[in-house]
């Protein structure tokens, strides 16, 4: 059993298994004690493999080959089982991957339903509203996989904001967005992870989303 | 439909769907047919004989003109006879026929009328004689002694002597109701007994009057002349009656098997005719598993990152199996209902000239529970199936990010 909210994920020495061997350059994050707090900002910036998408995936329990330990709420991730995964993925921690992973037959707005089914309805009124800050709702009906990569990573951030969270772990949302569009989006992630009390951990490699007073880290 | 099943049912192909499950249904209804087909013709060949048992085999050396003249130990059969004949692999046990080694006599009186023949004696041990201990037992001082007497006994009296004599038709009920007097004496005629006799059963299988053993033992230590003599007649109990290689064993020793055994090599190809044919359809049925197990594992396959994208945005394992699961379901169950539908046609096919013969029934409901388990087996492993290949989509592989 997952409770209702996870209030810190705690990594305690954790390292990508596949950097064991490797002198490792100087990083703020591995092979070091890190809390995300419920509610905070985070900025981790790197350079190209520095391993920002295996800690994404650490969390998001997508894979295991680390050392350290990993904790949600002190308990050890390695400790939860698939259910357990899916409930966090569906209700306590929000993932916009780097390769945003739409399904490119499937309309803007169906890729976006096709969250609602899974966690239990979106707010269409809401996401109507973010599609047309976002300069998207002449493309919503459009196949995900027609779209530009910019577009498509709107549509994307827009579903993973369609879901309840305590964090939200965007890699590279704005990567292919001009400053505007970077603001526009930073704006809605703040007020919709403002209005859940949830924490924002966003990824870099140079283009970060421009959320405000981050702490920052080097990965 | 929801939009996850139909990600999930990408690349699906009906195709491949409808020849697993015309596979599936050869295969049940093959499986099927034959359980059907064996449990309802079981009957015709089933000999009715329930004291010996079919599986066992009478034999004796032919009698030929030189044993006539002979003392008769040309068709005993010697020791070494025996231990060859145990040392063959069909052979599960051997009993010995003990002959009575003194006169017997028997009378029945009925109303005043009464028949009275001599008679002979033969026994074979005990456990080759299905009838319950209680009937098939003698101790000294037991005042009635069980006799057996074959079926064409009663048959020649009713039908060929009763009528020419007068004498009234008996049942075997009313038979085995009526005492026998036996009379027996040593051939010197210097040791004489009298007692009662019970018909305890009819065979079709043993041609002699058969007494249990220990009467034999009995009788011939207080009548018999000479100690124990070679035995002239074996009942064996065989593992498999219509194997050729009896018959080759016996006509190369020149030994006959007594009584009809055609009941008995028929019902044993029937068997093997009817396990060839299943093995055929368990072959087929379990093609046809991999089949659908290949197809499915093939369309998750190609599905894998839509099922690995589906999982990292939470969705339910059961969820994502569902279409999986409902295509399995969808395709053992047309099979099944089939198969379900050729089993009642077949059988209305044959079930007039079965139900001339005055057997069977059961064989369909045999034949489809036989099918339901093997299609409900179908589906379990295949479900089974669907849950590994999802879990094994849990992980990341390189193809799945981009």
């Amino acid at each position: 059993m997952i409770p209702d909210h996870i209030e810190e994920i705690e990594l305690q020495g954790l390292l990508p298994r596949v950097f064991a061997r490797e002198e490792l350059p100087y990083s703020e994050v591995w092979r070091r004690t890190v809390v995300f707090r419920r509610g905070g900002r985070y900025l981790v910036e790197s350079a190209s493999g520095g391993g920002k998408s295996s800690l994404a995936a650490f969390i998001m329990g997508a894979r295991r080959d680390y050392e350290g330990r990993l904790l949600f709420d002190g308990r050890d991730a390695s400790s939860l089982g698939i259910t357990d995964w899916q409930e966090i993925r569906r209700a306590r921690i929000a993932y916009l991957p780097q390769e945003l992973a739409l399904f490119p037959e499937l309309s803007a707005i169906d890729n976006i339903l096709l969250k609602g089914e899974i966690c239990g309805g979106v707010d269409m009124q809401r996401v109507e509203g973010w599609m047309e800050r976002l300069g998207i709702t002449a493309r919503r009906d459009y196949p995900a996989g027609r779209l530009s990569i910019g577009q498509q990573q709107r549509v994307a951030l827009i579903r993973s904001l369609c879901q309840p969270f305590d964090f939200i772990l965007l890699d590279e949302p704005v990567s292919h967005l001009d400053e505007a569009n970077n603001r526009l989006a930073a704006g809605i992630v703040e007020e919709e992870a403002g209005r859940q009390g949830a924490a924002v951990i966003t990824f870099s490699v140079g283009n970060p989303l421009l959320i405000e007073n981050p702490v920052k880290m080097n990965l | 439909m929801g939009l996850i099943s139909k990600l999930l049912r990408k690349n699906t192909s009906p195709a491949r769907i409808a020849g697993f499950a015309l596979s599936n249904f050869i295969g049940l209804l093959i499986i099927g047919g034959a359980v059907m087909f064996y449990v309802d013709s079981r009957g015709i060949w089933d000999d009715d004989e329930s004291v010996i048992n079919t599986d066992y085999l009478v034999v004796n050396k032919k009698v030929t003109s030189a044993s006539t003249l002979g003392d008769g130990g040309a068709t005993r059969f010697s020791a070494a006879d025996l231990a060859d004949l145990k040392a063959q692999p069909w052979v599960r046990r051997v009993g010995e026929f003990s002959s009575s080694d003194f006169r017997v006599y028997a009378s029945v009186s009925q109303g005043g009328r009464g028949l009275e023949t001599a008679l002979f004696f033969e026994s074979v041990p005990d456990s080759f004689v299905d009838l319950p201990a209680a009937d098939w037992r003698f101790e000294p001082g037991q005042p009635v002694v069980p006799v057996m007497i074959p079926k064409d006994y009663l048959a020649l009296y009713n039908f060929g002597f009763a009528g020419s004599a007068g004498l009234p038709q008996l049942s075997e009920q009313l038979i085995s109701g009526i005492p026998l007097k036996l009379y027996m004496r040593s051939e010197d005629g210097s040791r004489s007994m009298q007692m009662e006799g019970r018909i305890a059963g009819f065979s079709n299988r043993l041609n002699t009057v058969l007494v249990p053993d220990g009467f034999m033992q009995y009788a011939n230590s207080r009548l018999g002349d000479s100690g124990s003599s070679a035995p002239s007649r074996l009942i064996i109990d065989v593992s498999s009656p219509g194997d050729v290689a009896i018959s080759e064993y016996l006509s190369s020793h020149g030994w006959e098997v007594a009584g009809d055994k055609s009941g008995s090599s028929a019902a044993y190809l029937l068997k093997v005719v009817v396990g060839i044919v299943m093995a055929v359809g368990a072959v087929i049925t379990l093609l046809s598993l991999f089949v659908l197990m290949l197809s499915v594992s093939l369309l998750m396959e190609k599905n894998r990152q839509v099922i690995h994208r589906l999982l990292m945005l939470g969705a339910p394992l059961r969820k994502v199996g569902a279409p999986y699961c409902s295509m399995i379901v969808v395709g053992c169950g047309a099979a099944w209902l089939l198969s379900v539908g050729a089993l009642v046609a077949l059988r209305s096919l044959y079930a007039g000239a079965l139900e001339g013969l005055g057997v069977g029934t059961g064989g369909l409901m045999w034949g489809i529970g036989v099918g339901t388990l093997l299609a409900l087996g179908v589906v379990l492993v295949n479900i089974v199936a669907v849950g590994r290949k999802i879990k094994s989509a849990w992980g990341l592989r390189i193809s799945d990010a981009g």
